[in-house]
């Protein structure tokens, strides 16, 4: 009984702690968006009413009926659209967004997650990119018709803005269609979090590869065992100088872990160019020449994947 | 009884407060009346036409501008809103072999149903040639075709080629529901095909000879995504549904024998992928309790793939001795377990600790069975060998920690543990540690630098020769996924803006070095050097400009052996690549007229130095690629409703790749290829735009 006590007093207590916070800070605007507007009325700020934020109808949407409008990302800024003196610097609003701002970054993604909780997932918290102190307006332009990182042909360019060295990949002469626009980096990372490595949008680098490459996922009579286990072993996704996004030049790559005895392990050297031997072992697609079945083969005869 | 409700009811009070003090608010007054929502009907449509001054094929993938001559093309978006009813449309290069086109309806935070329609041509070669034609399951050679032993003594080579271009067409139809019986529950249905028709390159090989095949390609893979997400205040979760079914219209593939055959090997014949399937429900969610900014967050998966797909007899080879394979199909399974957990807590201001645990698991319980392989059906192998169903287990721990030294300087540190267990592998176990640190000073919200640094080990428990030796490895050979390893790496990142001048630059450098201690065969080191640098400035509030580059150099030796011995070759790879580019963006010159311009350059190179027994004096030719990508765009807002665009584009790829270069279908004697060459073209693309806007901006 006493640990019952315990619990219904901590929670009147920390009832009455936040609602008293909340009474102290809750100092709204006394007319909502239209104080606001009254002064923001410059394209950036009212492009917001072409996009999904300013939806009167959506009851779960800022404008929506009894919401709190601007101030439901912005937080209370009575203070903020109230009268000052003159002379007196003009209190900020409840809350800025973006890199720039100097609202705190936890404060900014509590705004946002208020709403989107559901919708980020479970993933967002504690992931790489909350660690990190990246703000959802990092990212996101909720003040636009269109966020530019929910388009396909845009997203990429966003996420460079940190991830440089991942656009150093995609203008590589073999990479997926991104400078083309016609991939985007949610294809495979689930942006808000997973607690998969890399946050993969499926469970597993493989399991993420096969959304797309599902002739690739078997399983296979004959299987070879490194495609099994980590589409990674041989391939950089983002980007590579050779074909098929090989992380090393084929016959080499092969070599890195086959050595038997005989061909596999002639060293493809100048000997094998055109005019001189023309190897079979190096030019065209090399090993592949006689064992392409690499991501594994469905033929009873299949073991050393030439069927 | 009682003392379980007023438990309940503390509970509710505790995680309701903060909602209840925001309903204390009211908004009766707040009228909206200068708010500019949107209501009916706007939208951009535009009719485009395009020339194309030369055949490039290769650029022609992602953009399907592979050929000389004139396009057209329409693209545009719209939206309706209405009522709460909303209708949206978007449109993107119709009548291009790179079209997309998605349509929405619904009403916003009730329902909503998306149906979506894109293309995505592959453009590998345009120049290759084959004697192969057919179409279906079968390749057949020209009547009269002599058989050779060598590609430059087939006689009838040269006139039987014929143009077969390496290509294919991604389709992607996708239909998708979402509906939300209230703000806090969100059902959602997504169906989406992924269908593939073209040709790819694949080998069929005769035992000492091989021959390039023009591979038919007709599959589709049909996914389900369903599930529930429930979010109430600290609380949420997901229970969801994937289905993923592949089936491949061409299942095998026959060819005639081009080269001398062994008696009876007139003919070839290989399975391609087998239809199969994948399914998968998982939950996760996650909970935030106040109680030092703490959140727990899981996921637990749980798949089963199979593959059942019926069995080719071991040879087409009317002469060999045709022995039934122990199965007819392999009834094949594959299992997967996937969970996660995560916790983060603040127990401090200045502190905060996360730890996770990550564990996937792949359980091939495909039953394994004797077979005896026919070579390359040409002879029989006479010697039955087992199918090896590879599993493994994965897990990785993570314990790591923010502490903010001062309000400017946070410092981490971590420590990570990544396991493995394998059946049917050299390393059946295996252990890497990570232990980092990080440096992140933060003066003011305009100036951040993080320094990074750390070392990981990988040691396996003991690398067994004898699985490698029973399919011919040499002992000493240490596959680099399996080998024992020391990591070294460091990673350094600045980004600065000026305080009064939207002008901003971010450097990342990132170093790390392998070594593979415990190799004498295979990859024994590796490092790399990554470098990328960014420069923007808003000129105005119409203007900007931009400025990126970057550099990666990856250096690498392996050894290797032509016998049964110690090491004989070394190879050493040093591969570069490095861009640079930059571009502006004005809008609203005379308040009609953006002009954008983009230019990017890329280079790669890759030298590779054999050194060692018997090898080449000369060295290998060096790996090289380059391209130029430039775009310019003129927008000309003739009125409120008209535009004009008109563009440039232009294109250059030039690529030196010993192993295309010079290599017609005779090249090499022992294998008949398609005479790929290396990607070159110079192209350019002139386009006209016209756009009309409907709406409330045209207004």
């Amino acid at each position: 009984m006493r640990l019952l006590t315990t619990i219904i007093a901590t929670a009147m207590l920390t009832t009455l702690t936040v609602s008293s916070a909340g009474g102290q800070e809750a100092n709204y605007s006394r007319a909502g968006a239209d104080s606001c507007l009254a002064c923001h009325e410059e394209d950036s700020t009212l492009a917001l009413f072409r996009g999904a934020h300013a939806v009167p109808t959506d009851p779960n949407g800022p404008f929506g009926h009894g919401q709190l409008q601007c101030e439901a990302c912005h937080g209370p800024s009575g203070d903020h659209a109230g009268r000052v003196r003159r002379g007196q610097e003009r209190p900020s609003a409840g809350a800025l967004f973006g890199s720039r701002a100097t609202t705190p970054v936890d404060e900014q993604n509590g705004m946002c997650l208020g709403c989107h909780e559901a919708d980020t997932g479970f993933g967002w918290h504690g992931n790489d990119h909350d660690i990190n102190e990246i703000a959802c307006a990092d990212c996101h332009t909720s003040h636009a018709a269109t966020d530019p990182v929910l388009m396909t042909s845009t997203q990429p360019e966003v996420c460079f803005d940190c991830h440089q060295q991942q656009r150093t990949q995609t203008l590589k002469p073999y990479a997926h269609p991104i400078r083309q626009g016609k991939m985007d980096c949610s294809g495979c990372h689930s942006t808000h979090g997973e607690t998969s490595e890399w946050q993969f949008a499926r469970q597993t680098l493989n399991q993420t590869c096969f959304d797309c490459h599902a002739e690739k996922r078997g399983p296979y009579l004959w299987e070879h065992a490194p495609v099994a286990e980590d589409c990674g072993n041989c391939h950089d996704p983002h980007g590579s100088n050779y074909p098929g996004m090989l992380s090393m030049r084929g016959p080499m790559l092969c070599q890195s872990c086959h050595s038997q005895e005989g061909h596999p392990s002639v060293p493809a050297d100048a000997d094998g160019l055109p005019g001189v031997a023309a190897s079979p072992y190096m030019l065209g697609q090399n090993c592949l020449n006689c064992h392409t079945q690499s991501h594994g083969s469905n033929h009873p005869s299949g073991s050393r994947l030439m069927r | 009884m009682r003392r379980y409700k007023l438990y309940r009811v503390a509970i509710a009070t505790f995680l309701l407060a903060p909602v209840a003090a925001f309903a204390q608010v009211d908004t009766s007054d707040w009228k909206c009346e200068y708010c500019p929502f949107e209501d009916g009907y706007r939208a951009e449509y535009e009719a485009g036409a395009g020339y194309v001054n030369e055949d490039a094929f290769r650029f022609g993938n992602g953009t399907g501008l592979d050929e000389k001559g004139t396009e057209a093309h329409l693209a545009g978006e719209g939206r309706y809103l209405k009522n709460g009813t909303e209708v949206t449309w978007f449109a993107e290069d119709l009548g291009l072999d790179s079209r997309v086109f998605e349509f929405g309806v619904g009403k916003p935070g009730k329902f909503g149903i998306d149906l979506g329609y894109r293309e995505l041509p592959y453009r590998a070669f345009g120049d290759t040639v084959t004697p192969f034609s057919g179409s279906g399951d079968t390749l057949s050679l020209p009547g009269g075709w002599v058989p050779a032993a060598t590609t430059d003594t087939m006689t009838g080579l040269s006139s039987a080629l014929a143009p077969h271009s390496i290509e294919k067409d991604r389709q992607i139809l996708e239909f998708g529901a979402n509906y939300l019986p209230s703000s806090k529950v969100r059902l959602y249905a997504d169906y989406q095909r992924q269908q593939r028709e073209g040709t790819n390159i694949m080998t069929g090989s005769t035992f000492s000879q091989s021959a390039y095949l023009p591979r038919p390609v007709d599959d589709y893979t049909d996914r389900f995504d369903a599930g529930i997400r429930y979010a109430n205040g600290p609380f949420n979760m997901t229970l969801a549904y994937l289905g993923s079914f592949y089936t491949n219209d061409v299942g095998s593939l026959t060819w005639d024998n081009p080269f001398t055959p062994f008696p009876g090997a007139d003919q070839g014949r290989t399975a391609l992928e087998p239809d199969n399937e994948f399914q998968q429900f998982s939950i996760a969610g996650s909970y935030r309790a106040q109680a030092w900014d703490t959140v727990v967050a899981f996921s637990l998966a749980s798949g089963r793939g199979e593959q059942n797909a019926s069995l080719l007899p071991y040879t087409i080879n009317p002469v060999l001795p045709t022995l039934p394979t122990p199965v007819s199909s392999i009834d094949g399974q594959v299992d997967t377990t996937n969970y996660g957990l995560t916790l983060t807590t603040r127990p401090h201001d200045r502190l905060s600790v996360r730890f996770s645990y990550r564990y996937d698991k792949r359980d091939n319980k495909t039953p394994i069975n004797q077979w005896t392989r026919v070579i390359t059906d040409a002879f029989d192998s006479g010697d039955p060998e087992p199918n090896i169903p590879y599993s493994f287990e994965r897990s990785r721990l993570n314990l790591s920690g923010n502490f903010r030294l001062f309000d400017t300087l946070t410092i981490s540190g971590g420590y990570d543990r990544t396991d493995y267990d394998r059946d049917f592998s050299e390393v059946a176990s295996q252990t890497e540690d990570t232990g980092w640190g990080k440096l992140r000073w933060r003066p003011t919200p305009y100036l951040e630098a993080t320094l990074k640094g750390g070392a990981s080990a990988r040691e396996v428990d003991d690398y067994d020769t004898d699985f490698g030796l029973q399919f011919g490895q040499n002992p000493l050979m240490r596959k680099y996924n399996l080998a024992d390893r020391d990591r070294e790496f460091a990673e350094v990142a600045l980004s600065a803006s000026l305080v009064n001048t939207p002008l901003s630059i971010g450097m990342t450098y990132l170093w790390a070095e392998d070594d593979f201690y415990n190799s004498e065969l295979g990859l024994t080191e590796a490092s790399e050097d990554r470098f990328t640098v960014d420069f923007s400035w808003a000129v105005g509030e119409r203007s900007s400009i931009y400025l990126t580059a970057g550099s990666e150099a990856i250096e690498s030796v392996q050894f290797g052996s032509e016998t049964f011995a110690g090491p004989m070759w070394e190879a050493s790879h040093d591969d570069d690549f490095s861009h640079y580019g930059g571009g502006f963006r004005i809008a609203g010159m005379s308040e009609k007229l953006d002009l954008t311009f983009d230019y990017t350059r890329s280079e790669g190179e890759t030298e590779i130095l054999f050194t060692g027994q018997a090898v080449a004096a000369d060295p290998l030719p060096d790996l090289e690629s380059t391209m130029d990508s430039l775009r310019l765009e003129l927008n000309y807002n003739v009125s409120e409703r008209f535009g004009i665009n008109v563009g440039a584009r232009w294109e250059r790829f030039e690529m030196e790749d010993w192993g295309l270069e010079g290599i017609a279908a005779d090249t090499i004697p022992a294998v008949l290829t398609m005479g790929a060459s290396p990607y070159d073209y110079d192209v350019w693309v002139f386009g006209i735009g016209f756009t009309y806007r409907v709406g409330a901006d045209s207004e």
